[in-house]
C-alpha cells in the first residue's frame, strides 16, 4: 500500500468525515453526500482519491454502486501512526536522559567548585 | 507537575505536533541533535540502536543511517537536512528513495529557551501533495485526524 497517498487523502476533512462515516458499514454515494452541502459529482470527486488510496473500494453494480472501507490500508496508516507516537515517546524519554548525562559532563555544569586552574 | 510531553493530531490536519520539555538549557538540547555520536545515544524507540553512514549537518546535508530493530529487522533511513538556524531550529525531511522506508514527511523541530530549561516542539507534516493541496483546503470545523482515526482504529480491530 502507498502510505503517502493514504495521509494525502486523510488531510482532507470532507474525506475524513467520508471515511468516519463508512466506518459505521458500507453505503452509497447518495448516502454519503446528504450531511454535506455538495454536489454528487464532487462528492465521487473525493471517493475517487480516497478509492485511489486504497482506503475504500467501491461495488461494481452500474447504479447503486456501494462504498466501503479497506481495513487493510486503514490498518497500515494505524501501525504508522503507533511507530511515529512510540518514537515520538521513548526516543524523548532517552534523549532526556542523555542531556542530563551531558549536563553533568558539560564544564559549566561542573560549577564553581572545580574552577579552571591558573 | 506539569505535562511534560504531548502528541497533537487535532490543531492541524496535516500535521502531528509533539511538544516536550527538558529541564536543561537550549544549546544543550540542540547539540544532542548536530552529532551522530549524540544521536546514536537517544534516536529512536526502546530497544532501537542506530548506525550511521553519512552525516553532513548543514542545508541540503544527509544523514544516512540505520536503525537496527529490537526484532532484529533494519530499518533504513535518510534524512535530508532543510533548514539548520542553532540552536532555535532544524528542519529535515524523510524523503524516500531506493530501499529506504516508504513514507515521505517533513520534520520542523524548534527549540525555545524557558530560561535554562527547554521546550521543544517537533512538527510532522506529511507528504507532498499534501502541501499542494493545502490552498483549496478547508480548516477548522471537520472532525480531527484523531477522532477518525480512533473509530478507524476500533473498526480495524473489530475486523480481528
Amino acid at each position: 500500500m502507498n502510505l503517502d497517498a493514504s495521509f494525502s487523502a486523510l488531510a482532507d476533512p470532507t474525506r475524513r468525515a467520508i471515511l468516519a462515516r463508512l466506518a459505521l458499514g458500507e453505503t452509497s454515494v447518495m448516502e454519503l453526500a446528504k450531511p454535506f452541502d455538495m454536489s454528487l459529482p464532487a462528492v465521487s470527486k473525493h471517493l475517487k482519491v480516497l478509492e485511489r488510496a486504497g482506503l475504500i473500494t467501491r461495488g461494481r453494480e452500474a447504479q447503486f454502486r456501494p462504498c466501503r472501507i479497506e481495513p487493510k490500508a486503514l490498518k497500515g496508516i494505524d501501525d504508522w501512526l503507533e511507530n511515529y507516537r512510540r518514537f515520538f515517546e521513548e526516543s524523548f524519554d532517552r534523549l532526556d536522559a542523555y542531556l542530563k548525562v551531558l549536563q553533568a559532563k558539560s564544564p559549566k555544569a561542573r560549577g564553581k567548585n572545580h574552577g579552571r586552574k591558573k | 507537575m506539569a505535562v511534560k510531553s504531548s502528541l497533537d493530531l487535532q490543531s492541524d490536519p496535516r500535521a502531528i505536533i509533539g511538544i516536550r520539555e527538558f529541564d536543561v538549557p537550549r544549546e544543550l538540547v540542540f547539540a544532542a541533535w548536530t552529532d551522530p555520536k549524540h544521536l546514536a545515544q537517544w534516536w529512536g524507540p526502546n530497544g532501537f540502536a542506530t548506525t550511521t553512514s553519512r552525516f553532513e549537518f548543514r542545508p541540503g546535508g544527509v544523514w544516512r543511517f540505520v536503525m537496527h530493530g529490537p526484532d532484529g529487522r533494519d530499518y533504513q533511513n535518510r534524512i535530508v537536512f532543510d533548514e539548520i538556524v542553532p540552536p532555535e531550529r532544524i528542519v529535515y525531511r524523510h524523503d524516500g528513495g531506493e530501499d529506504v522506508e516508504p513514507v515521505r514527511f517533513s520534520q520542523t523541530v524548534v527549540f525555545e529557551d524557558l530560561g535554562g530549561r527547554t521546550r521543544m516542539t517537533w512538527r510532522g507534516v506529511f507528504p507532498s501533495a499534501t502541501e499542494r493541496d493545502r490552498v483549496i483546503k478547508e480548516y477548522g470545523a471537520g472532525e480531527g485526524l484523531v477522532q477518525t482515526m480512533a473509530r478507524l482504529g476500533d473498526y480495524v480491530a473489530a475486523q480481528g
